[in-house]
């Protein structure tokens, strides 16, 4: 309590604690719109996101394809595309998200403070605007820039994630609070920066924050009412990671993988992106590092830390689990998104999952039962294993590449923030490929043993990140799945740090940290348009339709992990290590600034 | 990483490890001289507040809940932390020299020594004049920038210093190094103005805050924000030699039972507590 007060105290000296509320404006609100919304509870949200015209999900269907069916826009006519309209986000932060399109109304989200805007795609007038009062000790708990990744829909609910840990469900015609609950709790190192799914009855949500010993967890809340349906950790004992008679791995890891008690401070946070599979009733997501830096101080596989879960969205038993990096020594969060795709592998066809990990390795699993299909390289650099067996589904290291305490281990490929972070990748399926958005920066790492200075504890570790072999720092890519391998490589100055959308006009589409929105060709990556936004982008494309015409909307506002040398006001070159070294440069070409971008014939 | 600051530490500490390693192996805890019944502690008589030969400090205060709660009368095996040979010279002379059986504070994950779980979670801190209203909540605050920043050498905060090079106008302390030397001393640099903040361990300082109601304290919060994991916020745990299991799952039970006893020791000598992470 004591500390609550004191972050209280902290925050209304430093912040102001201005109470912002729900703000109206263009006048009055009709309530009689409530009949759209009560239409819209008719339909599920799966039939829904097979409208074209809409974008109901973060990434737009539960498969997680982020594929439009539009074909207005196409290879040959892409290059008159002209900016139809835009709009301040009035946030300087990270805009890792998207906008939703639901009806003739448009709803998207800002990094913090987390403004929430319901714009009328006839006119642009703002419907309405919420901007969730928030504990603003978040702030200095926040791992990565103040980032956020867009609110969730369903039920003519708009359900919005704020930094401090609340999740609240807005009403989509007034933008009143139905109902607000806190999944997380920043004094604990808890914050929200994902987007939620919803499921049926249940809202979905994972929690940030795996710097600070968080043990990860997802919660599922009653659509109608906020209220807590289950919560399932990522390590402990199986009555907490809700493994029960349906899981058809072995029992007891998410203790047994660990060194006495040290599960308590597991990590394994769940802060990306997060997919569902109607027929199998599975839901699936990626859980991130262990707790620990320091490898040395945890023994074992630290289970169930990047891991890929599928779990049962009614109850949340876990179905199955396959862990990715076990008793990882480099950062490589399993959290990227989890594309559901069939696949054809050795002349079968699958239902697959497709997830591009931090490590370098994309993994397509069968989505029924884990098993691991095939998992190649996506990144020709990756040296910190060789390849992953595909029998036991455990990387096979390469010894020189492992960390040690006290020991600098030079040339790891990929650095910490992996061959591909959040930014969501898309699946054509036109051509077969997903465009995948890469990081490709190595890294130097030493890692430094818990120390003791009478009086003064120590821990830690270096990390120098910097451009991988060819000094690109980023490229977007076509990879073949049924081959597992890459089919064209687009290079990037910078990380390709935004998410891709893929379109039946055969046009796929993808943002800059430098500031470019981009058009390439699907199937060949050539280059066939761009335009300068005004601020670097790390949010992720969209394409819905007004009165039958389609336009393509991205929210510019650079920042996030890569970026925040740049949102942070970090710039000397002599704050040489790390992030900041690796996208230093940046502030010759953008500025910090939130805003929405939307493109039209 | 390699610290411009603490070079004499470093070399005598070589030493002291040298030495350590022609020493002839110990034998284990209770074999060792002393009874089984008593509590038998390693403390510093000279390092406020952490432990005084009076049983000033909040370790000997620890020692002597721990043995009530035990039954166990307390004894304490007295030896400089902050003499030539370190920390490590301490433990040689102590602990391992089969004195005393038991360290109060050391941090969770501590090598060569047997930790008990974390009975507090504490943290670095930021602290400099309150009438200055610095905008100082993380190493990334902007403010930081432009200020003399005194911290203590070897440490989180000189990683995170020289992370951001901002180490280009701060100043070390060594307090950890020096004998006889109150960890006030940063918090009186503070005061006279040498530097405008100072980042340092809040339980070497909190115990002398409440006399100097003018400074600010605001924690540091953990960052990856340049890339490198920096971690501010230590769990802290009680020790045994490493085959002296039996001790510490004494010392865990004291732990758990008597949680609320410990936190208000430390709460008094103004070690603030951070919750654990949910569970």
């Amino acid at each position: 309590m004591k500390r609550q007060a004191i972050a209280v105290a902290l925050a209304a000296a430093l912040f102001g604690l201005g109470a912002v509320g729900v703000a109206h404006f263009g006048g009055t609100v009709v309530p009689g719109l409530g009949n759209a919304a009560s239409a819209q509870q008719q339909v599920s949200l799966a039939s829904m996101s097979e409208d074209p015209g809409q974008w109901v999900m973060p990434s737009q269907n539960y498969e997680n394809t982020r594929h439009s069916a539009l074909d207005q826009i196409t290879t040959s006519n892409v290059a008159n595309l002209k900016v139809a309209w835009t709009m301040s986000t009035g946030a300087t932060r990270g805009h890792e998200g998207q906008p939703l399109v639901i009806g003739d109304t448009m709803y998207f989200q800002s990094a913090y403070p987390n403004h929430v805007y319901a714009v009328d795609l006839s006119d642009y007038h703002i419907k309405w605007q919420y901007t969730p009062k928030q504990d603003p000790f978040a702030v200095s708990v926040a791992c990565c820039d103040l980032v956020n990744r867009g609110p969730g829909f369903a039920d003519g609910k708009i359900i919005v994630d704020a930094l401090d840990g609340q999740v609240i469900a807005l009403n989509a015609q007034t933008g009143r609070p139905v109902w607000t609950v806190k999944n997380a709790d920043p004094e604990r190192g808890q914050t929200l920066t994902s987007a939620p799914l919803i499921i049926g009855n249940r809202v979905i949500t994972g929690v940030s924050g795996g710097e600070f010993g968080v043990r990860g967890y997802v919660t599922a809340n009653d659509l109608q009412t906020g209220k807590q349906v289950w919560r399932a950790y990522s390590e402990g004992p199986d009555t907490d990671v809700l493994i029960g008679s349906s899981f058809s791995g072995a029992k007891g890891q998410g203790t047994s993988t660990w060194q006495g008690d040290q599960w308590k401070v597991g990590g394994g946070t769940t802060w990306g992106w997060y997919s569902y599979d109607p027929k199998l009733d599975l839901l699936y997501y990626g859980t991130g590092n262990p707790g620990t830096w320091n490898p040395t101080q945890r023994p074992g596989d630290n289970k169930w830390s990047m891991t890929i879960f599928a779990r049962k969205p009614e109850t949340g038993q876990a179905v199955w689990a396959r862990q990715m990096t076990p008793h990882d020594q480099w950062d490589f969060d399993g959290v990227n998104e989890m594309i559901l795709v069939d696949l054809n592998i050795n002349g079968q066809t699958v239902p697959g999952l497709v997830h591009f990990d931090r490590n370098g390795f994309a993994y397509e699993v069968d989505r029924r039962n884990g098993k691991l299909l095939l998992a190649n390289k996506f990144d020709p650099s990756v040296n910190w294993a060789s390849h992953i067996d595909l029998q036991t589904g455990r990387p096979v290291l390469v010894s020189a590449k492992e960390t040690h305490a006290g020991v600098n281990v030079t040339n790891i490929c990929p650095a910490a923030m992996g061959n591909k972070d959040e930014q969501p990748a898309s699946y054509d399926p036109q051509t077969g490929y997903f465009i995948v958005p890469t990081n490709h920066n190595c890294m130097d790492y030493k890692a430094f043993a818990v120390k003791y200075k009478s009086g003064f504890p120590f821990v830690g570790a270096t990390v120098k990140m910097y451009p991988g072999p060819g000094g690109n720092r980023g490229a977007v890519i076509a990879y073949d799945p049924t081959k597992g391998e890459i089919v064209w490589s687009h290079p990037e100055k910078f990380p390709a740090w935004s998410g891709t959308l893929t379109t039946n006009g055969g046009v796929s589409f993808y943002g800059t940290m430098d500031g470019w929105f981009k058009a390439v060709d699907t199937k060949t990556g050539k280059d066939l348009w761009k335009f300068h936004t005004p601020s670097g982008i790390i949010g992720n494309p969209i394409s819905y339709t007004h009165n039958g015409k389609q336009y393509v909307a991205i929210l510019s506002g650079v920042g996030g992990w890569a970026g925040l040398g740049l949102a942070a006001g970090l710039t000397e070159p002599t704050a040489g290590l790390g992030a900041v070294n690796a996208a230093m440069d940046l502030k010759n070409y953008t500025n910090l600034g939130g805003d929405l971008t939307v493109f039209s014939l | 990483m390699i610290p411009h600051f603490g070079l004499r530490r470093r070399a005598l500490l070589a030493a002291a490890l040298l030495s350590l390693s022609v020493a002839a192996p110990l034998p284990g805890g209770a074999a060792i001289g002393g009874s089984s019944s008593t509590l038998r502690v390693c403390a510093d008589p000279d390092y406020m507040p952490y432990s005084a030969r009076n049983g000033g400090g909040f370790e000997n205060k620890i020692a002597l809940a721990v043995g009530r709660a035990l039954g166990e009368p307390v004894t304490f095996a007295w030896a400089p932390m902050r003499g030539p040979g370190g920390f490590d010279g301490f433990l040689r002379e102590t602990l391992r020299a089969g004195k005393c059986d038991v360290l109060m504070d050391v941090p969770y994950a501590s090598d060569n020594l047997k930790v008990t779980r974390p009975y507090y979670i504490s943290s670095y801190v930021f602290v400099f004049p309150k009438a200055k209203h610095y905008d100082i909540t993380s190493m990334d605050s902007p403010a930081l920038k432009n200020l003399r920043i005194g911290f203590e050498a070897d440490t989180p905060a000189e990683m995170g210093l020289k992370l951001r090079a901002l180490i280009l106008h701060a100043d070390p302390y060594e307090i950890g190094d020096e004998e006889g030397v109150s960890p006030a001393k940063i918090l009186d640099g503070v005061q006279s103005g040498k530097i405008a903040v100072a980042v340092t361990w809040e339980p070497s300082i909190g115990y002398f805050l409440r006399q100097r109601p003018d400074l600010a304290v605001v924690p540091v919060p953990n960052s990856r924000s340049q890339g490198s994991p920096e971690q501010y916020v230590f769990p802290m745990s009680m020790a045994t030699r490493p085959d002296d299991g039996a001790l510490a799952a004494k010392l865990e039970r004291v732990i758990s039972q008597h949680k609320a006893e410990l936190d208000a020791i430390l709460s008094a000598y103004g070690v603030r507590l951070y919750q654990p992470p949910a569970s």
